[in-house]
């Protein structure tokens, strides 16, 4: 069988009215550098907005973060409204400062998953680690939605 | 989003009758402005006790040269607000509300949800104080609860029913101005607007001003907050001043982000007041009261709480040392995002401690400070020298265009209308240099300088200075040091 070489593409952006613009652009950067293909809304973003992103680019992950404690406000119902506009199994993470105050990372981590996220990432993490566990994530999708895209 | 688009953007005075008509609509824009009453508000700025007066402490403090400390403080709620601001008021010469993120984009709506899921959590979700959604009497309330002078402390395009609001309901002192409050703070407002709407809150303090009632302006100096060279942010600074004193404000703070090279930092703040007494003095003003503020680190702090004093103090002690008028004071938790009262506190009492160990201290001098203030003062005479031209005298125009030109150009801002092309390093012993120019008309030798000193560093690390050593820098403070060098 031939297997074309994996396109990753992501959208990435920070959630509500956030205008924290630095890690944005960092996180783009070395995402690129990492070989990933990233639409980076930049700061600002609605929810609708990146799930429009993410139809138009076909992206395989929407990326979501949020440094200035409204995360929990802003991010609530995001899994369902991926899947109310038909994207419903799309790969969905979120990182940051993501709540008010100081919280043990786990009761966060619990928070958002409880809302759809499939990873919740630590402000602190190593984005070039991270770029490889993305794209592990992405092919696992990848090869158990196989079947449909050789239909398509 | 209301303005009058049928005369073209200026700096002067706006006209009585025009203020009045937008003055209007700025109070329809959310039901709580039709309590504001202007004769009102001066009466309650004049029954306001001594001691809660913003102007008043500044002055004070900048005849004796003392170091004041102000924290940063905002919670969703009116008792909670009350409450947090009564547990920091002992240990602080001033006072913040700091307003919400939504609230700075006219989200009163997202505003009023965020009060009610915060009621109904038993806790606050939102990073700020909704002052506009609690309205005249709410902010009266927390005015008259607390012992020291309050300032409003935000990142608002449109900033001009809260000024309303929190003005006529006691508040001494507004942050905030139509380029630092809009190319850090927003991303798709047009310059023009944001300049427009706060001639018109500058206009608002001016009539105070005319009533007899001395309100205090601070255009905010850290901008993004991420390795901002001084050149950046005092052109702003003395622009906003400028255009400040053109609508009678007459009580300015400018400010300045700590950089992190003590020499630099000291440099920075001597050469902002100089500078600001030279452009001041040069439009024509002679009857204001000057002060600086130094903004302890803005970027990324260290998440272990002891690590993170060791850079509230080296920030307490720069601002001591630089004679800055106030100092606004970070706390343990800044990692984490919005701190717990008992943080605050404790990141103002490390900064008292530090600041008392210093301020009977002789001020430093050096060759050294002398010939960064000397650069300084050269880099921002270049940019404005660009900016008149391109406004043709007229300020306010001329900053449009010079964002338009890539003449201004502040980093990592998330602003459309900011080119976004002028990339900063730290050279090699921490101090803030421009790796990338972009289009600002830094004279020659003074970039020359600027290479030098980048050039200095790639060499000692062995590496090319590029982004990923932006990145590094970025990190730096964070992971415990200044310089970002290689792993």
């Amino acid at each position: 069988m031939e297997q074309a070489a994996p396109q990753y593409q992501v959208v990435l952006g920070v959630i509500g009215s956030d205008c924290h613009a630095v890690g944005n652009r960092i996180i783009s950067t070395v995402l690129e550098q990492e070989g990933i293909r990233v639409e980076n809304l930049g700061v600002m973003v609605s929810q609708d907005e990146f799930i429009d992103a993410a139809i138009e680019s076909g992206a395989d992950a929407i990326l979501v973060s949020s440094i200035y404690g409204h995360g929990e406000i802003d991010c609530d119902g995001f899994r369902r409204r991926c899947t109310e506009r038909g994207i419903g199994d799309i790969l969905l993470y979120v990182g940051g400062n993501l709540v008010v105050g100081k919280r043990d990372f786990a009761e966060v981590s619990a928070l958002f998953e409880a809302m759809g996220f499939d990873r919740v990432c630590h402000p602190d993490i190593d984005l070039e680690a991270f770029a490889r566990t993305l794209k592990a994530d992405i092919d696992e999708r990848y090869l158990t939605r196989e079947p449909m895209r050789l239909s398509a | 989003m209301l303005f009058d688009v049928s005369s073209p953007l200026e700096n002067t005075r706006l006209d009585a009758a025009d203020f009045d008509r937008l003055r209007d609509q700025v109070l329809a824009t959310w039901s709580t402005g039709a309590d504001v009453d202007f004769d009102e508000g001066v009466q309650r700025q004049l029954d306001l006790p001594e001691h809660k007066r913003f102007s008043a402490a500044l002055e004070a403090a900048d005849e004796r040269g003392a170091t004041l400390l102000q924290p940063r403080a905002g919670v969703a709620l009116l008792q909670e607000q009350i409450e947090l601001l009564q547990a920091l008021q002992d240990h602080c010469d001033l006072l913040p509300t700091t307003i919400d993120a939504y609230t700075r984009h006219n989200g009163y709506q997202e505003a009023d949800a965020g009060i009610a899921r915060s009621r109904e959590a038993g806790r606050s979700l939102m990073n700020g104080f909704p002052a506009v959604n609690h309205g005249l009497d709410g902010c009266r309330e927390l005015v008259d609860a607390v012992s020291k002078p309050v300032q409003v402390r935000h990142g608002t395009p449109d900033a001009r029913l809260l000024a309303e609001i929190t003005l006529a309901a006691g508040f001494s002192s507004f942050e905030g101005g139509g380029i630092s409050y809009n190319i850090p703070y927003a991303k798709s407002v047009p310059l023009e607007r944001s300049i427009r709407h706060w001639q018109y809150c500058d206009r608002l303090v001016g009539r105070y001003e005319e009533a007899g009632v001395r309100i205090n302006r601070e255009p905010f100096g850290p901008l993004t907050g991420t390795l901002v060279p001084p050149f950046v942010s005092h052109a702003i600074m003395l622009l906003e001043g400028l255009l400040a004193l053109e609508q009678g404000v007459r009580c300015i703070t400018l400010g300045y982000g700590q950089g992190g090279n003590l020499t630099q930092d000291i440099a920075a703040i001597r050469s902002l007041r100089e500078l600001a007494e030279e452009y001041f003095n040069a439009a024509g003003f002679e009857e204001y009261r000057l002060s600086t503020v130094f903004h302890q680190w803005m970027g990324g702090f260290p998440r272990e709480e002891a690590e993170a004093y060791a850079v509230i103090c080296q920030g307490a002690a720069a601002a001591c040392m630089a004679g800055a008028t106030k100092v606004i004071v970070k706390t343990p938790h800044e990692a984490e995002g919005v701190p717990t009262a008992a943080a605050n506190r404790d990141g103002l009492r490390a900064t008292r401690q530090t600041i008392n160990m210093l301020a009977e201290q002789r001020k430093p001098q050096d060759h050294a400070i002398d010939l960064e203030a000397e650069m300084i003062k050269r880099e921002v005479r270049a940019v404005l020298d660009a900016v008149f031209a391109l406004g043709e005298g007229d300020i306010a125009r001329g900053a449009v265009l010079a964002f338009e030109t890539g003449v201004m150009d502040v980093p990592f801002a998330p602003a459309r209308a900011n080119p976004g092309v002028l990339m900063p390093v730290r050279d090699d012993h921490g101090a803030l240099r421009v790796l990338d120019v972009g289009k600002v008309p830094l004279p020659d030798d003074v970039l020359a300088f600027h290479r030098e000193r980048v050039a200095e560093r790639a060499s000692s690390e062995g590496r090319d200075a590029d982004f990923r050593m932006v990145i590094d820098d970025v990190n730096a403070i964070a992971d415990g040091r200044l310089v970002g060098r290689p792993h």
